[in-house]
């Protein structure tokens, strides 16, 4: 089936006699380690409508639906190794039918996050960092879900910064004053340690920075690093080394997942220190001291024992789940408000910081309500308004009250946020109701419009491209080199007119996939403010504006018809497909949708297995969303689902040696 | 760094700074020369706080309108020869056939109050951390010494020892301006005085080495990506190490060549710290260690400077404010400041042009860029960024003896500081055409290119 397809419409152009774009299809050679990148390069290019060209015979659907699921197959469902390529395997394949068995997860290193690395810091009681610390990691600059286990490692700049920090952090640890005793006691150069008091600080050091004791053999290395120092230097000096090695090794920086527990039919279990460490990182930044201990009586064995754990993590005050948050600001990217610069406007205030923690706490709000959670977040009625949480100082209670507030001598008449909202005063009551038929969910929430706008405008392309990823499962290719992409300056139109740029037949083959997605949201401004109609040039009136003289005025504007209507084209479920009159209609369609439900659930899964899904982790994800919606649309229950998974807990790549230790990490 | 330096470390320091003539050209230079390789081209950067004055640049006889404000189209160049240098500048005199006095180079990107921080030397928005490398960086990766790029400076207060706020090694990757000339000595030719530094540095060995071994441990115990994913942490581990014995293949000539611990690192004054920098950057230079320094004297944020025994005992804020000290105005300030780094810089250009290289010197092959983090002034508007241009890079660069009034902001032959960095990496022969990130102010501009006037 397969061969036929590429002879019809394929080699012509990319056979012997021509390789346009130096890609030819047939010489493949048939073995798929061989022919993968080829293989993932067709099924795109199928799949995305690019190819064939639009002059040539269209394939029939059912034989294109046939080539991406073979093309799949074909290369063992890998998915592209970047967090935005995720949806490259199509979601029928994921869905479609039930599932048999569950995938385990390569073994893997996973280096630390940035707030990883503050939380490492914080384990070894460093909680102010100490002057002169500075952050050694970083993430994809791209939006989206960023933190993959494999995209980073430690380079040599990284390298120097962890030299200066452990030499920092190991000075503040031998201080005198606020000194870790075990180390104090070593500091004086005229009494040599002994062999016990040497191998308790490497027990010290280990159990701060790694939550384990080490084994005899780490031991002896440790104390030989000493020896050699103490060989050309004092044994001062050679304590700190040591003490600084502890904190440069490599299952300190990176989270070891290489499966060192029990085998299961040729994978293995996480060892329970892999496992305490994987869990309390999956939803925080530091490890909990609760699970380590867990972990080291043994009592983290089982999936049942671990799920335990999740509960009781996820419904402790206490431990402090980052990683909640963390995951719903990479999802909607709302976040991304504080980065699109915008001239201050005249009228009204414009605070992306208050926005985007109003929306922090509405997540946070709809999360903590736990029921329906993915419904909620798309279609609530309620909003958090310039809110901040401050002491009343007759009480002494903690109390809402306004973020930003005008000064009332400086304020020429500017409308405060509350009117970005649609609001004319600060609701005491919070979360608020917002006016009716006005905006939805996150979605429609100031912050993620700002996101998703340029400096001067609104951004229908990237808000459709968002619904079409983080929704629809589906995928747009990136923006061909050589285009310069540019919406027509024309200040007299809308920018639904201006953006008909667009729909040329060949910007529009990829256009299509977006941009009916976004032009709803013509509804908002681009400062996220609910408006019926939009304020263009009046080109004629402008032209009459003059004085006796003929010299211009100023421009004058006029109110156009707004037009908020798109089309939900091409989703994958025949349902979805049709027209949608504006945002708040679409958005409640889409949030009833199945597809789009279990799409969120494929992010879950991303953010918190730090990669993308393969076919293989169908059943993963399909009991996940069961897990999901027989508990009412829980997301703590999607939650405990995906961290007991067997993608979770067991890695398919057994340790090449046992003999070794690895990275001494027991 | 871990204890204070000693009295017997430096007695021992100075024993070895007595005994050493400080001039030597170095063996290893002479035979790259010999072999008919193109000898090392150096840069050093000079970075100062509170902005710099285009009015400071301008020699004797050239004007610009009473508002300060540029509107020429095309380069405007006068010749220096036979005109004065303004007295802000007056220390380079000696030097003025090899100077370069640039004016009209833009970097509105990096526009902030006070400093443009990563962004000075970076060109991208001052408030966002690091974006990306900055140029000192990039310079000394295109053309690496034993360590590519090494940062030097000073602070307000002796005891802040590192400033993160001048130089990126990359995105998210601050790299350090050593603020301690104290702690910068013993990190650079700590090999070679004995004592505790010389313990720091071979525990340093040993700690490389050690976790050389025990990224190796932990990459027999996987396979695949995983193992290539340990690579990179390895030959960082193996990087580091082995600029440690290179640095310890080149005992003789760091020994002669050290700086003398005299007054100036003995008295932690602002003027002699600086100086003590000025001199550990020259014997960075001069022996190898590195071809590319950055020296710092404040900068990022509102890192200002008093100095007392120049008359100012106030840091910069307050004469950046208009505010003067009995016997100077706020521009007598400026110019006593600026005076003292020229002579700093006039100082380093003096020691670098008595080193032999080839036919000339190591002069002959050097640049010093001089400029502030705040570029034009206090409260800067960056449509201009005045540099100070000293040496041509081996015959890359022309410099000799030019004032250059580059076309205004917004008119069309106007170039930015990201085309004078590209220059930069056009004359190392790391030729780039895009630095930073674009002005967005100059949308209709080719922000792209050098600055081909300075090129050779």
């Amino acid at each position: 089936m397969f061969k036929p397809f590429l002879t019809a419409h394929c080699v012509r152009c990319h056979g012997p006699e021509k390789q346009s774009g130096d890609f030819r299809v047939d010489d493949l050679t048939g073995d798929p380690a061989k022919d993968a990148d080829r293989l993932l390069a067709i099924r795109e290019q199928i799949r995305a409508g690019l190819m064939p060209p639009g002059r040539e015979t269209r394939p029939d659907p059912a034989d294109v639906r046939a080539i991406i699921a073979w093309t799949t197959v074909r290369t063992g469902g890998l998915a592209g190794r970047q967090p935005g390529q995720g949806n490259l395997i199509p979601h029928e394949l994921l869905f479609g039918k039930p599932a048999p068995t569950a995938a385990a997860t390569p073994g893997r290193l996973w280096r630390l996050s940035p707030d990883g690395y503050l939380g490492f810091l914080s384990d070894l009681g460093k909680n102010k960092a100490l002057p002169g610390i500075v952050q050694p990691f970083t993430l994809e600059p791209e939006r989206g879900i960023k933190d993959f286990a494999g995209l980073y490692t430690i380079d040599e700049p990284s390298t120097e910064i962890l030299l200066r920090n452990a030499e920092l952090i190991v000075e503040g640890q031998t201080a005198r004053q606020n000194g870790v005793r075990e180390f104090v006691v070593l500091m004086d150069p005229a009494s040599p340690p002994t062999r016990a008091q040497l191998e308790a600080a490497v027990a010290q050091q280990f159990k701060m920075a790694l939550g384990r004791t080490p084994g005899a053999d780490d031991v002896t290395r440790f104390l030989g690093l000493y020896e050699r120092c103490l060989k050309v230097s004092d044994s001062p000096g050679a304590v700190k080394t040591m003490l600084q090695a502890v904190l440069l090794r490599t299952d300190a920086m990176f989270r070891s997942e290489l499966g060192k527990g029990t085998d299961a039919g040729g994978r293995r279990l996480l060892a329970p220190d892999e496992l305490a460490a994987a869990l309390s990182l999956a939803l925080g930044d530091r490890r909990e001291a609760g699970i380590m201990l867990a972990a080291q009586k043994g009592e983290l064995a089982t999936r049942e024992q671990a799920a335990v754990h999740v509960r009781r993590l996820l419904d402790d005050p206490k431990f402090d789940k980052t990683r909640i948050l963390k995951f719903f600001r990479e999802y909607f990217d709302y976040a991304n408000a504080l980065t699109v610069f915008k001239d201050k406007p005249k009228t009204f205030v414009h605070e992306p910081r208050q926005l985007v923690a109003d929306t922090d706490r509405l997540v946070l709000h709809i999360v903590a309500a736990d029921k329906d959670v993915f419904r909620q977040l798309l279609t609530t009625e309620v909003s958090f308004v310039n809110y901040a949480v401050g002491k009343n100082k007759q009480t002494n209670q903690d109390e809402g009250k306004p973020g930003v507030v005008l000064n009332p001598n400086n304020n020429k008449g500017q409308q405060g946020i509350e009117e970005t909202y649609g609001l004319d005063r600060w609701p005491a009551e919070q979360p608020a109701k917002l006016p009716d038929n006005s905006r939805l969910g996150i979605l429609m929430q100031p912050s993620w419009l700002v996101a998703y706008s340029t400096n001067f405008d609104n951004d229908p392309v990237r808000r459709g491209r968002w619904v079409r990823d983080r929704l629809l499962g589906g995928s747009v290719p990136e923006l061909p080199i050589g285009v310069a992409a540019q919406v027509p300056n024309d200040p007299h139109r809308t920018f639904r007119e201006r953006l008909t740029v667009t729909r040329d037949a060949r910007c529009w083959k990829c256009h299509s996939k977006m941009d009916e997605l976004g032009l709803p949201f013509e509804q908002f401004d681009h400062f996220g403010r609910f408006r019926t109609t939009e304020t263009v040039l009046d080109l004629e009136a402008t032209e009459k504006n003059v004085d006796k003289k003929g010299k211009s005025l100023g421009p004058v504007t006029r109110e156009a018809v707004l037009n908020t209507a798109g089309t939900i084209a091409d989703s994958g479920d025949a349902k979805l497909d049709g027209p949608v009159k504006d945002p708040r209609a679409m958005i409640r369609k889409l949030a009833d949708s199945e597809r789009c439900r279990q799409v969120f659930v494929r992010h879950a899964f991303r953010f918190y297995l730090g990669r993308n899904e393969t076919l293989a982790d169908a059943k993963t994800l399909q009991d996940a969303d069961r897990a999901y919606v027989e508990s009412g649309g829980s997301f703590k229950a999607l939650l405990v689902s995906l961290l007991t998974s067997d993608a979770f807990l067991y890695r398919s790549v057994p340790v090449a040696s046992t003999t070794t230790t690895p990275g001494g990490s027991r | 760094m871990n204890v204070a330096l000693t009295r017997r470390d430096i007695l021992k320091n100075v024993a070895f700074g007595a005994g050493a003539s400080f001039f030597t050209p170095l063996l290893g230079q002479l035979a790259a020369h010999a072999a008919g390789q193109a000898p090392r081209q150096r840069v050093v950067f000079v970075v100062q706080s509170n902005g710099m004055s285009p009015r400071h640049l301008m020699p004797s006889g050239v004007e610009r309108p009473k508002s300060g404000k540029m509107s020429n189209d095309r380069l405007e160049e006068v010749t220096l020869k036979d005109r004065e240098l303004h007295a802000a500048l007056e220390p380079l005199t000696p030097f003025k056939d090899r100077l370069a006095l640039v004016q009209g180079l833009s970097g509105r990107i990096a526009l902030s109050d006070h400093s443009a921080n990563l962004g000075a030397l970076g060109c991208y928005p001052a408030n966002k951390g690091a974006l990306a490398q900055t140029i000192d960086v990039a310079l000394g990766e295109a053309n690496p010494g034993i360590i590519p790029h090494v940062g030097l400076g000073i602070l307000e207060r002796p005891e802040q020892t590192l400033n993160y706020q001048i130089s990126a090694a990359g995105p998210g990757k601050v790299a350090p301006i050593q603020c301690s000339p104290e702690l910068a000595f013993k990190s650079l030719f700590g090999s070679v005085t004995g004592g505790a530094s010389r313990q720091a540095f071979d525990r340093r060995t040993n700690l490389l080495d050690f976790m050389a071994e025990d990224v190796k441990r932990a990459q027999a115990a996987v396979a695949g990506e995983e193992k290539q994913k340990l690579d990179s942490y390895l030959e960082a581990f193996e990087a580091l190490r082995d600029r440690q014995a290179k640095i310890d293949a080149i005992q003789n000539d760091l020994r002669k060549n050290a700086p003398k611990l005299d007054d100036k690192f003995k008295k932690p004054t602002e003027c002699n710290r600086l100086e003590a920098q000025f001199e550990i950057a020259a014997a960075a230079l001069i022996t190898g260690l590195t071809n590319v320094v950055t020296l710092s004297s404040g900068g990022g944020g509102q890192q200002y400077i008093a100095f007392p025994e120049l008359g100012i005992p106030v840091g910069g804020h307050h004469y950046g404010h208009g505010g003067g000290v009995p016997g100077k105005t706020y521009e007598d300030c400026f110019v006593t400041v600026r005076q003292f780094h020229c002579k700093m810089i006039a100082k380093l250009a003096q020691t670098l042009a008595t080193v032999k290289e080839g036919d000339g010197t190591l002069l002959d092959n050097t640049l010093i860029v001089y400029l502030s983090d705040s570029g034009d002034g206090h409260h800067p508007q960056l449509h201009e960024w005045p540099v100070v241009l000293l040496g041509n890079l081996g015959g890359k660069l022309k410099t000799a003896g030019r004032y250059l009034q580059f076309p205004a902001y917004g008119s069309k032959n106007h170039r930015t500081m990201a085309n004078f960095y590209c220059t930069l990496l056009h004359a190392v022969g790391k030729p780039r055409d895009k630095f930073g990130v674009n002005d967005p102010g100059l949308k209709d501009l080719d922000q792209t290119g050098v600055v081909a006037e300075l090129l050779a």
